[in-house]
């Protein structure tokens, strides 16, 4: 069956549209041993229109999800958060700790025929999480070696998406001063202020000034959404805030 | 500015090969935690950084490493066809313009932000590197979330086997074939970032 993958992954490098890329997955996904895709960004598309969302779930589905705004809070999401291996639904409960409104989320899909699920996380550093999943199956392909066919389509379909959507998903990048981007780095450790100026050498008022600046870059008004917005894009990193 | 050493005959005499070493056993052994051998305590250094090995080193103004990848002749044993041939759907590249990248590396010591611009620059100097030099395919081993950030540089990029799991690990094995639309694909993703910034070729007794 790799040959059906590696056919799949030419096939969609010369692919344009996001409507020719979801005919191709439908085929793939057929193929595989399942009836439902969906490629996604992990932002709520309504308020969002810059995210991926391609797939052929049921009518209905997709409709009762949005109007939900599910999709941040989304069990499958949620778990793909932690990896970016390949995992069935089933794992779920080993993976996050499922909530009552989960478990409603995941019956709910069951009754609209998307059970028995496999999703394919992907990560791309600076960018919104995102994910491919494959649901319905009739059998279980699992069984039958399906799971690292699925991660390859996953990840060259997701990068076909990005690459369709690129440009519509990337702000210009924001760029702080070594000064600012160090009073952040110190604030997402949770110092204060003063505790900053003393670390760094500099007057108390000059680190207020750099992280007002700072925030006026990002646009938020809050020093925990500025340090939320420097780890994502990765002006400063995780490792960084972490570190003992 | 970018460096190409060919070989590694005085390692530990160069500072930007000594400095290489030592990030190569911060990231690979400290942080990422693999199982490969470390030369006094301080060098990551194993049996394929010999003669044949080539660096592309991205160093400072100083010659200190700031990130680097070591590429292997796939006529000589390499990773993926020494060590993890069944990654490989069918036999694995062996050519002469087929050359295996490994030990793709970032330095620890500068922050997130220029990491990412030596990142970027590195990509960079890779696929100037194979233009230069003509090699038209490179081919190497990536853990699963590592994959997909290498698809996202935005080269034309294959899959050449199914991914395997290894312990803890989920492995796949890529080509991605160098053309002359390369820089193109790598700056249409905002990757391509190599101008004004000056090559030095060491050429040493290969």
């Amino acid at each position: 069956m790799f040959d059906r993958v590696d056919v799949f992954v030419r096939e969609v490098r010369g692919l344009q549209t996001e409507a020719e890329l979801g005919d191709a997955l439908a085929a793939i996904t057929r193929d595989l041993g399942y009836r439902y895709f969906a490629l996604t960004h992990h932002v709520d598309v309504r308020r969002s229109s810059s995210g991926i969302r391609i797939h052929n779930y049921p009518d209905g589905w997709a409709e009762w999800f949005d109007e939900q705004s599910l999709s941040a809070d989304d069990p499958v999401h949620r778990a793909s958060n932690l990896t970016s291996v390949g995992f069935a639904w089933s794992a779920l409960p080993q993976m996050i700790a499922l909530t009552a409104d989960d478990r409603q989320i995941l019956e709910r899909a069951r009754n609209h025929g998307i059970a028995d699920g496999f999703t394919v996380p992907a990560h791309v550093p600076g960018e919104a999480h995102g994910s491919c999943s494959f649901a319905g199956a009739a059998d279980d392909p699992l069984k039958d070696g399906a799971a690292p066919l699925l991660q390859l389509v996953g990840a060259f379909a997701f990068e076909a998406a990005r690459r369709m959507r690129r440009g519509r998903f990337a702000p210009a990048p924001v760029r702080l001063t070594d000064r600012q981007r160090e009073c952040v780095m110190w604030a997402a450790r949770g110092k204060s202020d003063w505790e900053i100026a003393r670390i760094l050498g500099i007057s108390h008022q000059t680190v207020i000034e750099h992280l007002r600046h700072a925030r006026e870059r990002y646009g938020v008004a809050r020093r925990t959404l500025l340090a939320v917005h420097a780890l994502f894009d990765g002006t400063i990193g995780f490792l960084d805030v972490l570190r003992q | 500015m970018i460096i190409v050493e060919k070989g590694c005959a005085n390692p530990i005499a160069d500072r930007s090969l000594r400095s290489m070493f030592e990030d190569r056993k911060r990231v690979f052994v400290d942080l990422l935690g693999w199982d490969v051998p470390v030369l006094d305590g301080r060098f990551e250094v194993d049996q394929f950084d010999d003669e044949h090995a080539s660096y592309v080193i991205i160093a400072g103004r100083d010659g200190g490493h700031l990130g680097s990848a070591r590429l292997l002749p796939t006529t000589r044993p390499h990773i993926l066809g020494s060590l993890f041939p069944e990654l490989c759907a069918g036999a694995c590249p062996a050519d002469p313009d087929v050359f295996e990248i490994t030990r793709f590396c970032l330095s620890r010591q500068q922050d997130a932000a220029a990491r990412r611009q030596v990142r970027n620059r590195l990509v960079s100097a890779l696929a100037w590197y194979a233009l230069e030099r003509g090699i038209r395919r490179y081919t190497g081993v990536a853990e699963i979330g590592w994959l997909q950030q290498i698809l996202a540089f935005g080269w034309d990029c294959r899959p050449l086997g199914l991914p395997r799991r290894f312990d803890s690990r989920v492995l796949g094995a890529i080509e991605i074939r160098i053309a002359d639309d390369t820089p193109a694909l790598l700056a249409a993703n905002g990757i391509w970032d190599i101008a004004g910034v000056p090559a030095v070729r060491i050429a040493q007794a290969a």
